[in-house]
């Protein structure tokens, strides 16, 4: 056990927040991180996510409280007011709610290509360290997943944790449940240690940033009794962006025969078709586009298209504007 | 602190004396360790040994029985791990097993608890011991997954011993006391153990745990049963018919096993505290010794609201916080001494008993008090913390607010309220949505079916798929699906084809979860949930109001409404009853499957449509175990000798054989009577594969026979593809090493296991070639 582990605050636990979409490794890094902190660093500790039914792509958030270890946790409500938020998904920076409470001297680790500075970062504490990792990237690259990478950016970062602890226990999660990515997740993290870059000067904000508690959209007073919805298809204004890992299909109209078999894969119903004759059997059908407010990039039409019209494409900053076809354009803004 | 640095803790136990004993080295050895709260009832399952589980997955609890499915993987434990078919059916297992005399176990939660409620009073009735852990968490409906006692309230009445733990730590502990407490000579009864859903259920906090199997052995003891049902020298008859005079006195022996709980209990909690070193009294006190206000709340609450009571003593305010480890033999004599001197209390309800203007613990607590006439404690209560609403620290300082109140002026405002429900804000407006789909959008002969007049049976001419995809969808995008589900295709293409005004009901499942999220819906159709043991029957009664009402001119316009219930394999489980009623009752509706081989909106556990060998988060592979055991159920068969109109496979890897089969199930479900489908749904999460390995999954599937496209069509069984005619016949090896979750079985270790897959698929294969040929089959 290391005793020289101590916290930067006596009066209050070290509490961080990851902020993800399932599928990425967000609950799996919280809880070797937070098991590490308990059993090697004789820290207390307290590691839950919140999420519902068990769906890849949609929002997840790990918390991590951490005390000395004489300190009781008694608490089980999110953490609101984090030390150091993790976001895995770089399209996740554009909701305030991500950062929501980061305190003034936090730290915040974001996943994203080198270059440009994102929008959205000066809501952050001018105090605050954010730093910045091609997770995405490097864990394509080792074949591993960017859990690993975000892991050895955060060891390396924050003070409190110790490098060779944290991928001790990262290879020995692996050695138990995958023995055959030790090898790949222990150089992911590796380069997560080494090639993250520290942006200085981004946030604009003085202070904690304040806790976000949204209300909901309907109370007692407003909402139809029995929990019934009347207004029919209303997920049509749901966006879906962040469900994709960084990849999107992409069609070419020249090679596409308009033969509908995409429409008959494709999970998401997003794709764009344009009906001549309309009544009741068209006399030509001809697919427009995707709809990527919808698309989740499984690819399935890809896997189906007879002519090769789909292929896979990087989801690089700019496409997404540059080829959307709305499905719903005078509906849903 | 000991001359070494270590910190003590001084353990009182209620039989006298004390024990003090450096944290992390217990009268008995013990480990750290770091866990959630159903990890720990799980290594408490595994330490006490238990012989039998019979549980049925149910959020939060699933993952007592995953965790133990991964241990027996490992040759961790030897407990006998039995899937039931629904709550009700596990239940049946778990009395049927503990008759037998051994130590048994059973996990749930929720509408788990509630369909097992009718078994409850029969085991603590006839005084058979088992252990039951609940997760606790909100009914249904509307559904909601996350965490209240709205469940455990209702086996308050059920004569079993409830302990409560308010943190993985107690969940570990109150296990092994269960066991104990249960089977002691003077109780006999069945024991729960509850736990908040999610807040203890899915938290990981430090606990310890016993590493020394000898001496939890010798505490826990053996079984014990006075009488078995397994020991044919002394038969035994259990459940005899028993009207009265007999009953009362029958139930007056269970009142006297509880009153001697309340004797039995702590003692059994004391000497398990001589080897944790860890206390558990009835009635959990903190900083109560001169308190004029105090917090009662049940779990994890309670430990929240510690941390305010801390503070606000730090400011010289007289408050603590009371919350009991036994709920049933409630501590009645216990809470008065505590409230002798407390001038107002504030009891927190985590579930609401409608229309009682109180919920049932502060009418518990109320009801203990008014046995004291001296006793003058002013009680408010507040329903909190509903389907899983957090509780954080500024709540428990508003619960201390108010009740310091009502001790300060001697009176109580306002007795009852709710906490934290939100108003709402009028000028908010909903989004308008996509408009509903009207019957003329969706009845443009896609299909066209005709009636063969030799052979009275159905064809179908479908027209080509570039022009379906003009027909607006009744489902919205913007669901939450995972990427590359086949439950979006499956219904794309079954809609593409049903024709006119349509009302579906979906069981419990993704589908239902996806498309529902409130406030938004995907559905741009009269939709319908009711949970997945039911559904079907709800919706023959649905169709049989719809029938009577047409009958009677009730319905403006006369609507020609065809009715489909949409569930999952798991729901083909659990509601195989309500459905097979249906089938026996031959209501007009299509049941229509999505097989995605699991229950995977919970997290991939076995159902029984799951094949033998394939690896779920409660069928691990391991060295001691290789997936599912059992080999799948043939659903299509079972409705087939329900002499159904109609019955097909199908797979959203064939569209037009579906959609074919889709619009003879509309033809028959409007003119016949009912209608059951299977489609074979891909499900790459759990499956383990890419996201986009569809079509190359389904189609190994078929063609290696394991999933054979058919149809019965009155009683007629037509082979839809025949994988030998067209030279595409594969063996089933191709088809599992495609995935993740079945490669495993092409190992040498599994050549018997694969060898046994292979020769069932053939044999239920050549059944269905020989019924194709046989002009009466």
């Amino acid at each position: 056990m290391d005793d020289t582990v101590s916290l930067p605050h006596k009066d209050r636990f070290f509490e961080l927040r990851f902020e993800s979409i399932g599928g990425l490794g967000a609950h799996a890094a919280g809880q070797i991180l937070a098991t590490a902190a308990v059993l090697r660093m004789g820290l207390n500790g307290a590691h839950f996510s919140s999420y519902g039914s068990e769906k890849k792509g949609s929002l997840i958030k790990s918390f991590i409280r951490l005390g000395a270890a004489d300190q009781p946790i008694r608490t089980s409500a999110p953490v609101e007011s984090p030390d150091v938020v993790v976001v895995f998904h770089g399209a996740l920076l554009s909701h305030p709610a991500t950062v929501a409470g980061l305190r003034a001297n936090g730290t915040l680790i974001f996943t994203g290509p080198p270059g440009e500075i994102p929008d959205g970062l000066a809501r952050l504490p001018r105090t605050a360290t954010v730093i910045r990792i091609d997770a995405q990237r490097i864990a394509a690259e080792e074949k591993s997943r960017p859990n690993a990478v975000l892991t050895g950016t955060l060891a390396e970062a924050v003070a409190l944790f110790d490098t060779d602890t944290l991928l001790q226990a990262l290879s020995d999660e692996f050695a138990r449940k995958r023995p055959e990515a030790v090898a790949s997740n222990e150089a992911a993290f590796r380069r997560g240690t080494a090639e993250f870059e520290i942006l200085p000067d981004v946030g604009r904000v003085e202070d904690d940033l304040p806790i976000i508690r949204p209300d909901p959209f309907w109370g007692y007073q407003t909402a139809p009794p029995g929990g019934i919805i009347l207004n029919t298809g209303s997920t049509a204004w749901n966006d879906l962006t962040t469900s994709r890992t960084g990849w999107l299909p992409v069609l070419d109209i020249e090679k596409c025969i308009h033969c509908g078999m995409c429409d008959m894969a494709c999970p998401d119903l997003c794709l764009v078709w344009t009906a001549e004759g309309n009544q009741p059997v068209p006399t030509a059908v001809k697919l427009s586009g995707i709809d990527y407010r919808y698309c989740k990039g499984c690819m399935r039409c890809i896997e189906t298209c007879p002519t090769g019209a789909m292929t896979r494409e990087a989801e690089t900053p700019g496409l997404v504007a540059q080829l959307n076809k709305p499905l719903f354009p005078q509906l849903v803004d | 602190m000991t001359p070494n640095g270590e910190t003590v803790v001084e353990a009182k136990l209620e039989t006298g004396g004390s024990v003090k004993r450096p944290v992390g080295q217990g009268l008995i050895r013990q480990r750290a360790d770091f866990r959630n709260g159903n990890e720990a009832a799980a290594l408490a399952a595994r330490d006490i040994g238990f012989h039998v589980m019979g549980y049925f997955p149910i959020t939060p609890s699933t993952e007592v029985a995953e965790t133990l499915s991964e241990m027996q993987a490992e040759g961790a434990h030897d407990i006998v791990m039995v899937p039931g078919d629904g709550e009700h059916g596990a239940a049946g297992i778990c009395y049927g097993a503990a008759l037998g005399g051994g130590r048994v176990l059973n996990v749930t939660s929720s509408q788990g608890l509630l369909y097992a409620l009718e078994q409850m009073p029969v085991q603590a009735g006839t005084r058979v011991p088992m252990v039951l852990n609940v997760a606790t968490r909100t009914i249904s409906g509307p559904l909601d997954i996350r965490g209240d006692h709205s469940d455990l309230y209702f086996v308050l009445n059920t004569g079993w011993i409830i302990l409560l733990a308010r943190d993985p730590q107690a969940v570990y502990d109150l296990n092994f006391a269960a066991v104990r407490i249960g089977e002691h000579k003077d109780v006999r009864l069945p024991v729960l153990v509850a736990y908040d859903g999610f807040f203890t259920s899915h938290q990981k906090r430090r606990l310890e745990i016993f590493d020394d199997a000898d001496a939890v052995r010798a505490f826990i003891g053996p079984p014990g049963a006075p009488v078995t049902a397994l020991d044919p020298t002394r038969p035994v008859t259990f459940g005899p018919y028993m009207n009265d005079p007999d009953l009362i006195n029958n139930k007056m022996q269970l009142t006297e096993a509880m009153e001697a709980a309340k004797r039995v209990i702590p003692e059994v909690l004391a000497e398990l505290a001589t080897l944790s070193g860890r206390v558990y009294p009835v009635v959990d006190a903190y900083r109560m010794e001169d308190a004029e206000a105090a917090v009662v709340l049940l779990n994890s609450a309670a430990e929240t609201a510690k941390e305010v009571a801390d503070r606000l003593r730090a400011e010289g305010r007289r408050v603590g916080v009371v919350s009991l480890n036994s709920l049933r033999p409630f501590p009645g004599r216990e809470i008065r001494e505590l409230f002798k001197n407390v001038r107002a209390a504030l009891v927190g309800d985590r579930s609401d008993s409608y229309g009682a203007g109180n919920g049932n613990l502060a009418l518990e607590i109320r009801a203990a008090l008014q046995q004291d006439a001296e006793n003058h404690t002013l009680i408010l209560n507040r329903i909190y913390g509903l389907g899983g609403r957090d509780f954080y620290d500024a709540d428990a300082e508003q619960f201390f607010a108010e009740v310091l109140e009502a001790a300060a002026q001697g009176s109580v405002d306002t007795p009852f309220a709710y906490h934290g429900a939100y108003a709402g804000d009028p000028e908010k407006k909903p989004p308008a949505g996509l408009p509903a789909i009207a019957a003329e959008e969706v009845s443009r002969g896609m299909a066209k079916v005709t009636q063969d007049e030799k052979s009275g049976r159905l064809k179908v001419e479908l027209e080509p798929l570039w022009a379906m995809t003009a027909v607006p969808g009744r489902v919205a995008p913007g669901h939450g699906g995972c990427p590359g589900c086949g439950i979006f295709p499956v219904l794309h293409q079954a809609y593409s084809v049903l024709e006119g005004d349509l009302v579906v009901l979906f069981q419990t499942g993704c589908a239902m979860v996806v498309t529902t999220a409130y406030p938004r819906t995907s559905h741009r159709i009269t939709y319908i949930h009711n949970l997945f043991q039911n559904g079907a029957a709800t919706m023959s009664g649905l169709v049989e109001m719809y029938l009577e009402r047409m009958r009677r001119g009730e319905l403006p316009g006369s609507p020609d409404i065809t009715f489909m219930m949409v569930t999952g394999d798991g729901g083909m489980d659990i509601g195989m009853g309500p459905a097979l009623g249906a089938a026996n009752r031959n209501h007009r509706m299509i049941i229509l499957e999505y097989d995605n081989q699991g229950y995977m909106n919970t997290g991939a556990q076995l159902s029984y449509a799951t094949p033998m060998g394939h690896r779920t988060s409660t069928s691990e592979v391991g060295e001691a175990k290789t997936g599912k055991a059992f080999h799948h159920k043939d659903t299509p068969q079972i409705f087939a000798a329900c002499h159904l109109p109609y019955v097909f496979t199908a797979s959203e890897g064939y569209p037009e054989d579906f959609m074919r089969k889709v619009a003879k199930a509309q033809w028959y479900a409007k003119r016949r009577g009912l209608v059951y489908g299977k489609v074979l749904s891909f499900c790459p999460l759990n499956w383990r594969t890419t996201d986009d390995a569809a079509e190359d999954v389904l189609q190994a599937a078929i063609d290696s026979c394991f999933f054979p496209l058919y149809e019965v069509e009155k009683g007629h069984t037509t082979l839809t593809y025949d994988p030998d005619a067209v030279g595409r016949r594969r063996p089933v090896a191709d088809w599992l090493g495609l995935m993740g979750k079945t490669r495993h079985l092409l190992g040498p270790d599994n050549a018997e296991r694969l060898e046994a897959i292979e020769n069932e698929a053939d044999r239920r294969w050549r059944r269905l070639k020989i019924m194709h040929g046989h002009e009466g089959l």
